[in-house]
């Protein structure tokens, strides 16, 4: 099974960039005269024969976001994969555990704190800002509760979980006290967080966060060995050379970066971190050296999928996708918690 | 090949290793027995460098663990650690070739696939490769993770080292002697294996020297025939006993409550 990894990559590579072409068509607006092949030449030509509209839609509204919903989607999905194997449990994802509440509190302090010096920098910077608080938001709260939970490298799942609600409970709070103070542009922005939407997309958001996931991807996405050996315990897989705590660093702070920059760029979107490695534990079985890089690219399909829908379903007004999310997340964890009901 | 001085450790100031000097030889099984609660497992953990301690270093092959090669280091030990039956939902054979992990990158060799088939043979759970690890029986598994910690150290190094912490537990008398069989074939090949077992007997049989364990320190230290006689014994383990020749081997024979 380990030898057709590079064929189930091509295969589901193949998947996204069909439904990446498909939602491109998708949409309230409509290209009627011109195919997108002409659209592209033209704009390479720098020739008028295109409306400005025709253009403006696909460079700077489909695109970007198409392009946003592969990214987070992908970096969501290797996070809770990531998670998960360090803390030995398919229930550790970002949401479930506090992280992307954490991110988002700190995202909305930044907001709100930010708001008074946003119009003296460069809106590179203010991105950056947002990202920063969110990644430090999101590192502390993983930090926060892998120490509640995890004694001798074993993992306490309920404390685990629970952490996760007092951490959403004190976030939710929170944010709740800063829109109770914020003004109505800050608001806006604050509401936003909380239901989740790739509605923001842009170049420079793509830039960053292109720049963040492939940092991350190239260190974490070859650690399937070594989360595999995990299973068996931290001890018996440092005996077969893995050096266990080094991995664990690392996971925390690249899921921590790859979660805040989501939540800065696109909200709390929640349960991708749950939803896909669930469904390639169903194909793939807890093989981590295959799920870990097949998360990359079912986290891409599954968020652009939900993101067509969602701007598609109720044309011309949008839904929040974080309510899709979360309306295929939440029955999975039901499941996943009915079967590890003994173990738990 | 390995050696230790004064090892201690204490556990929220509860002594449970006092000032253990050890020293292994090439070639040598050693059996580590002793009652409930003895440190035997604390030691062998700490032998394996599992633990941290600020005790003298330990020396392996002259060297201390910290100055070995992290890649090198597990193709010369491995250890077998008491199970704490985790699921692992994997195949048994994924679960096997986990002990090849030092040798591939990401696609296991052809040689790698056949140390582990040589191992599972060796154990004898050919028959389950296929099947889910979750599924099988306690006895079974613990055949598995000894599969996947023998195919560790199938190579070509001189002078290995293994650590076994109860192999036996759960194991049918068949497997049992098989696994002794298979460790003192390891060790007569100039390799040094440390075990801690239970039944004395099958020490007796077994090792070529004993450690026996009493409250943190060790007892005594010699050939199975000098550490297995009555007075130590019923000492030790605070139960009455008789020791005899085994008439079929030639070993120390020990009945208890006679």
């Amino acid at each position: 099974m380990q030898n057709k990894l590079p064929l189930y990559i091509f295969l589901s590579l193949i998947v996204l960039i069909l439904l990446a072409v498909t939602s491109l068509y998708m949409g309230v607006y409509e290209f009627e005269k011109h195919s997108f092949l002409e659209i592209f030449v033209a704009l390479w030509n720098d020739d008028n024969s295109i409306p400005a509209s025709d253009k403006f839609v696909l460079v700077n509204l489909r695109l970007p976001r198409i392009v946003m919903a592969i990214l987070v989607g992908s970096a969501l999905a290797v996070s809770g994969t990531c998670l998960q194997g360090m803390f030995k449990n398919p229930l550790a994802s970002p949401d479930l555990i506090g992280i992307t509440m954490g991110a988002s509190l700190f995202a909305a302090i930044s907001i709100v704190l930010g708001s008074y010096i946003k119009p003296y920098i460069p809106e590179f910077f203010h991105f950056s800002m947002l990202s920063i608080a969110a990644f430090i938001g999101a590192l502390l709260t993983m930090t926060m509760v892998y120490r509640i939970s995890t004694t001798n490298g074993k993992t306490n799942v309920i404390v685990m979980l629970l952490s996760g609600v007092a951490i959403t409970a004190m976030a939710g709070a929170t944010t709740g006290f800063l829109i109770y103070l914020s003004k109505e542009e800050q608001l806006r922005d604050l509401t936003f967080w909380n239901l989740g939407s790739l509605g923001g997309a842009s170049w420079t958001k793509n830039g960053i966060l292109a720049v963040i996931i492939l940092f991350a991807f190239s260190i974490l996405i070859t650690k399937g060995k070594a989360l595999n050996a995990m299973m068996l315990g931290e001890r018996d897989a440092q005996h077969l050379g893995i050096p266990v705590e080094k991995i664990k660093k690392r996971i925390v702070v690249l899921t921590a970066l790859m979660v805040g920059t989501c939540v800065a760029f696109s909200g709390t979107i929640g349960f991708v971190g749950l939803i896909v490695p669930y469904i390639l534990r169903l194909l793939f079985k807890s093989n981590y050296h295959i799920i870990l890089p097949m998360s990359a690219i079912f986290g891409s399909i599954l968020l652009l999928s939900a993101d067509t829908i969602s701007r598609t379903i109720a044309a011309p007004s949008e839904i929040p996708i974080g309510i899709l999310t979360a309306f295929m997340g939440a029955p999975i964890f039901i499941v996943i918690l009915i079967r590890s009901k003994k173990s738990l | 090949m390995l050696k230790a001085c004064k090892i201690s450790y204490s556990h929220k100031k509860i002594s449970i290793l006092e000032n253990i000097d050890v020293t292994i030889n090439y070639g040598e099984l050693l059996v580590i027995v002793g009652p409930n609660g003895a440190g035997k497992s604390t030691l062998l953990s700490m032998l394996a460098n599992e633990m941290a301690h600020t005790n003298e270093p330990i020396l392996f092959k002259k060297k201390t663990f910290e100055d070995w090669d992290q890649k090198e280091l597990p193709l010369h030990k491995a250890k077998f650690s008491q199970q704490n039956i985790a699921d692992i939902p994997l195949t048994v054979m994924d679960v096997v070739l986990m002990g090849r992990y030092p040798y591939f990158n990401s696609i296991p060799h052809q040689s790698d696939v056949d140390a582990a088939l040589k191992s599972m043979a060796e154990t004898d759970v050919v028959a389950l490769k296929s099947r889910d690890y979750n599924t099988l029986s306690g006895g079974e598994r613990q055949r598995v993770h000894l599969a996947r910690v023998l195919t560790q150290l199938e190579n070509d190094v001189e002078n290995k080292l293994v650590f076994m912490d109860e192999p036996l537990n759960n194991l049918d008398v068949l497997h049992q002697h098989r696994i002794l069989h298979t460790v003192k074939n390891f060790s007569e090949r100039g390799n040094t294996a440390v075990v801690v077992l239970h039944d004395l007997n099958l020490a007796a049989q077994f090792a070529d020297s004993i450690v026996l364990m009493q409250k943190g320190k060790i007892i005594s230290h010699d050939k199975p025939e000098h550490v297995f006689t009555k007075e130590i014994i019923s000492k030790v383990y605070n139960f009455p006993c008789t020791i005899c020749l085994n008439p079929v081997n030639q070993n120390p024979l020990i009945i208890f409550g006679t």
